[in-house]
């Protein structure tokens, strides 16, 4: 028979305590609160990330997933379990946390693709348009496009405010519109002064500089040949060269003159009318040329009744060759000027009646064409 | 007897179970329309993370309903798309009333920023105004072609304004801003530096 030994027992008691408090604390939580978090941040990540708009399948099947397991994650919050037993609701979240941290590479992937999208054609435009600035500053042509660069800068300024307010979407549809605008200034540019670049124009004007040449050489007398796109008149007598100097031209001299008022100085044949001498002009001396001719009219009345005229414009007239009034002035109204040594020498050598031809250009080559030739006409052109 | 009170039984009960197991399409209904109500109060522009949240939860009851479809009528539950359908519906009416709220707030930023834009391009206009001819009358012309086409901009501001694009209105209206400020500055260093200048002799 045995006997029962107290200390034994309680010996036995102890170990037992011992060991039911060993598997106590080796239990674990159901539900992990730092995978919880991390699902919770996957899920405001996705927001900012606009998924639902973006990837609305994936994050429909996100959410959803996500609804049923918080419920079981509420539910099971406070439970723990043996470390031996197997957690479906662990292994499920493990799961939703990396499909979630894969949709959120992924959209994160795409969103820094639209970013980079934007700010290449963001630059790309900007860049043409300071382009296009330089060249029509070179040749005094920012007149020719009116209201345009003005409408193409808003344009860019608000693509930049976009692109700076991760409104990349917005960004990108503004600076399309803006290089649509820029495209519709290059259009202008070579329709009014394409001439210049033009083998069939270029001929033309070089045919009228010969003629005259031709006529003073036959007259034994001077004439006078304008080239704008050079800025130079050229003194001729009896068919030879004497002399050449730089002029300025109207404000917007280099394109077609079509009214009075648009500060383009013609092209033309011309004579000189009369010479107005110290005290009869404020320009030091004038050569008052016979603008305009019969070709100017003819064109004047064409364009006017095919509207591209107004109707309360007239043709305008006065155009001279002329000195300085107090200070040489950077353009004119539509004028030739000169500073005031060359008008003098001018002056003295020519008559009412000399020849006076204006042309575009003298040579293929000219300041316009090279401008034009520079114009950042197609994106892949840069 | 007794197997034909089983048998009507089990077929009431059959129906019973069956009536339960219906979608519930007025709650859905009315989560669906709370969720409209929110996207037509610019909920998608304004507040648009909150807007995403909602349309993620009538996504998800919208799945929860197509999935209990799916099932055996006797195994179907909707008790998780009502509460789903319940919790789109608190929500949107939350995010309605917070679009509401910014859309209002866009509108008084826009309006300011207009109203900032349409003084300087006045104060632009008023300098080209003054502006003298000057030894550049081709920068003068540009100046003054700027300043028009600037007030004319204004108008394309109070045209989104009309169409609630208050962002873009606020956005477009900085821009004319900062580019008539911009034309004012240069005025006033041409007036600076030339002083008044002179009529022109005769118009060409």
């Amino acid at each position: 028979m045995f006997q029962k030994n107290p200390s034994v027992e309680f010996s036995l008691w102890c170990a037992g305590a011992l060991a039911l408090c060993g598997s106590l604390t080796a239990c674990v939580e159901t539900v992990p609160p730092d995978m919880v978090e991390a699902i919770e941040t996957l899920d405001r990540d996705l927001l900012q990330l606009r998924a639902a708009e973006v990837a609305p399948g994936e994050y429909a099947s996100f959410a959803h997933q996500w609804v049923r397991l918080r419920t079981r994650v509420e539910a099971e919050e406070d439970t723990i379990r043996w470390p031996w037993e197997s957690n479906d609701l662990k292994e499920a979240l493990r799961q939703l946390q990396a499909e979630g941290a894969r949709t959120v590479a992924h959209l994160a992937e795409q969103q820094e693709a639209e970013r980079r999208a934007a700010v290449r054609q963001l630059t790309e435009v900007e860049e043409r348009v300071q382009t296009l600035g330089v060249q029509v500053g070179a040749i005094d042509s920012r007149l020719i496009l009116a209201e345009k660069p003005v409408e193409t800068d808003l344009l860019l300024k608000q693509a930049r405010a976009f692109y700076e307010q991760g409104r990349y979407e917005q960004s990108l549809h503004a600076s399309d519109r803006a290089s649509r605008h820029l495209a519709a200034q290059l259009a202008l540019l070579q329709h009014e002064l394409g001439r210049y670049a033009s083998p069939d124009r270029i001929a033309q004007w070089q045919r009228s500089a010969r003629e005259t040449i031709e006529w003073s050489k036959t007259h034994r007398t001077t004439a006078i040949i304008i080239s704008k796109a050079e800025r130079s008149l050229t003194l001729y007598r009896t068919g030879q060269k004497v002399i050449s100097y730089s002029v300025r031209l109207g404000f917007n001299g280099i394109k077609e003159k079509r009214y009075q008022g648009d500060g383009a100085t013609p092209e033309g044949r011309y004579h000189v009318a009369a010479k107005r001498g110290r005290g009869q002009t404020q320009y030091y001396r004038a050569l008052l040329l016979d603008y305009p001719n019969q070709e100017d009219r003819r064109r004047f009345l064409t364009d006017r009744k095919k509207g591209k005229i107004p109707a309360f414009r007239d043709i305008g007239g006065q155009i001279e060759i002329h000195g300085v009034d107090n200070e040489l002035m950077a353009q004119t109204l539509g004028c030739v000027m000169l500073e005031n040594q060359h008008m003098a020498v001018l002056f003295d050598r020519v008559d009412s009646g000399t020849p006076v031809t204006i042309v575009g250009a003298l040579h293929a080559d000219n300041s316009v064409a090279r401008a034009l030739a520079n114009l950042p006409n197609h994106r892949d052109e840069i | 007897m007794k197997i034909r009170h089983v048998l009507v039984s089990t077929v009431g009960m059959c129906v019973l179970l069956s009536g339960c197991a219906q979608p519930p399409a007025d709650q859905i209904n009315a989560a669906e329309q709370a969720v409209k109500d929110a996207q037509q109060s610019g909920a998608a522009t304004y507040v648009a993370n909150d807007y995403a949240k909602v349309e993620g939860l009538l996504t998800a009851m919208k799945t929860e309903v197509a999935e209990q479809d799916g099932k055996f009528a006797l195994l179907r539950d909707y008790g998780k798309a009502e509460q789903l359908a319940a919790a789109t519906k608190t929500e949107a009416e939350a995010v309605k009333v917070a679009a509401v709220k910014k859309m209002e707030e866009a509108k008084f930023a826009a309006t300011q920023a207009h109203q900032a834009a349409q003084a300087s391009v006045a104060s632009a206009m008023d300098l080209v105004a003054k502006a003298p001819a000057g030894k550049d009358r081709a920068a003068l012309e540009s100046i003054k072609t700027d300043a028009v086409a600037l007030k004319a901009s204004l108008n394309d501001v109070q045209m989104m304004l009309d169409k609630t694009d208050y962002l873009g209105a606020q956005t477009k209206a900085k821009a004319i801003q900062e580019k008539a400020d911009a034309v004012s500055r240069e005025i006033e260093t041409a007036l600076a530096k030339i002083g008044k200048g002179k009529a022109v002799a005769k118009k060409k």
